[in-house]
């Protein structure tokens, strides 16, 4: 194999801060890159991103049983809770077992269907821009953007009352175990420490949703798991992904796209003068900047992806950033157009796991976006602020965006 | 189905499948993992409009092709 002089270090401080500036790099020299430090092939071109997402036949998507089989029986049984939570994740399976959960969840999710939740949101992003107007200097991430995902989630569950900081908390140990701190030498045991905490806190809510179920989702789980289509294990695991799952990246997608917009003033002022872009803006800020970088697959059989051999059993980390900045798909692919159509990213991954959220982060995404121009002028970043994102090659999530607000002078 | 189109628009899809999990009869995969339509007299059009819902790209159109009526997705769908 040809060696290039390429930085594999993909936590350097660098490749955090500039995700994208180290994406184009790999691109342009080897689209389908093998990375000797992690172990992988790193996929930034879109045609070949595209490929391997769409082809679930020949990539799959079970993390823990290819993790299994890098592990000691040891190493297994330290993470048995891990395992065995994370092995029911629909994100994390193959057909079949992927296919009846997903098709039951999807029509709770599609764009038709999450639409009952627009006038709830309109309401929560109205509410925090009273609060924030009030202050005038605010971290936006913290302030705005965390309000609106997690509120939405918890009614979607059917759990208004749950304590979000505990879940946030334990989310974000649990996180330590494939997002972030791959150096942390104790992450096993702090990722263990998250899961028991968020499921010693979920399942009695399961239980008193099964002695008086409502028209939330967890109820939804319980009667498909009385129907027999699905079992106690993907209740669990699946309470679990929600609370999990559907928090944090919709908060950095608002945060993201406002740092996108700090960055492009104009494509703010743009946008303010003519809201009806909305859906077209936020699809661009999907691609500019979306919150999840990559994702993971593992090849089942030789496979050939351009002119690559990928062996059976490599596996691959697929840049979801780096295919949205292929010049060879878009054009002028670092340029924030607000305006872009078509816009064919791949923020929310291709394939049979295109993310089940996606038209709920969508609307909220929107409804933060429409009340945001509608009331304040393009946000300004607080002089000296130093932004620094989380170390993690899956989210890009900042830490404090710190800026002014200002109400809109009409 | 007499009077109605169904089309999968190529530039929104994103190969999720759920169409074919949906309507198998009706949808299959192309070449590039996308969808194509293989039996357009596959389901009937109640089925039909319900599989469209399912795809989060709403990338399925469903036409009266006598009225020119799109009857799904609805215009404020559409992005």
């Amino acid at each position: 194999m040809e060696t290039i002089s390429l930085n594999d270090d993909l936590m350097a401080p660098n490749v955090i801060s500039d995700p994208h500036g180290y994406y184009r790099t790999l691109r342009e020299a080897e689209p389908i890159h093998w990375n000797a430090r992690w172990g992988g092939w790193v996929l930034t071109g879109y045609n070949e991103v595209v490929e391997v997402l769409r082809d679930s036949l020949n990539f799959s998507s079970d993390r823990m049983g290819f993790l299994a089989q890098e592990l000691t029986q040891e190493e297994q049984e330290s993470i048995a809770p891990i395992f065995k939570i994370l092995s029911y994740w629909m994100v994390f399976r193959d057909p079949p077992e992927h296919t009846a959960l997903r098709m039951l969840l999807n029509k709770h999710f599609t764009p038709i269907a999450i639409e009952r939740y627009r006038p709830m949101v309109r309401k929560i992003v109205q509410k925090t821009l009273d609060k924030v107007l009030s202050k005038g200097k605010i971290d936006f991430v913290k302030d705005f953007a965390y309000e609106v995902p997690m509120t939405v989630i918890l009614e979607l569950i059917g759990a208004p009352d749950l304590d979000t900081e505990k879940i946030k908390e334990w989310s974000e140990k649990l996180g330590v175990f494939f997002f972030i701190k791959a150096d942390e030498p104790r992450r096993r045991e702090i990722a263990c420490e998250g899961i028991n905490a968020l499921v010693d806190y979920i399942t009695p809510l399961i239980e008193q949703k099964r002695e008086r179920p409502g028209i939330d989702l967890i109820s939804l789980l319980l009667s498909a798991e009385e129907a027999g289509s699905i079992t106690a294990n993907d209740v669990l695991a699946t309470c679990v992904l929600l609370v999990f799952g559907g928090h944090e990246t919709t908060m950095n997608l608002i945060a993201n796209g406002t740092m996108a917009f700090i960055n492009h003033p104009d494509q703010w002022d743009k946008f303010q003068k003519n809201p009806d872009l909305l859906k077209k803006a936020v699809e661009e800020l999907l691609r500019y900047d979306g919150s999840v970088k990559s994702t993971v697959r593992w090849a089942k059989e030789d496979t050939q992806v351009g002119n690559t051999l990928i062996k059976k059993g490599d596996r691959i980390l697929v840049s979801l950033s780096g295919a949205n900045r292929d010049p060879q798909q878009f054009t002028d692919p670092d340029g924030l157009n607000i305006e872009r159509n078509p816009n064919l990213h791949v923020a929310f991954a291709h394939g049979i796991h295109v993310c089940l959220g996606a038209s709920l982060a969508r609307m909220e995404v929107e409804e933060a976006f429409a009340g945001l121009i509608s009331r304040i002028q393009c946000p300004e970043l607080v002089e000296g602020a130093q932004l620094e994102y989380y170390p993690s090659v899956v989210h890009r999530a900042i830490k404090e965006l710190p800026v002014y607000i200002k109400p809109l002078i009409k | 189905m007499e009077n109605i189109k169904v089309s999968v628009d190529l530039n929104k899809c994103v190969g999720s499948q759920l169409c074919i999990m949906f309507s198998p009869t009706v949808f299959e995969r192309d070449g590039n993992g996308q969808s194509k339509i293989v039996n357009r007299n596959g389901a009937n059009l109640a089925e039909m409009l319900s599989t469209a819902e399912q795809c989060p790209q709403c990338a399925i159109k469903v036409e009266n092709t006598q009225t020119g009526e799109v009857l799904f997705p609805p215009p404020e769908l559409a992005f």
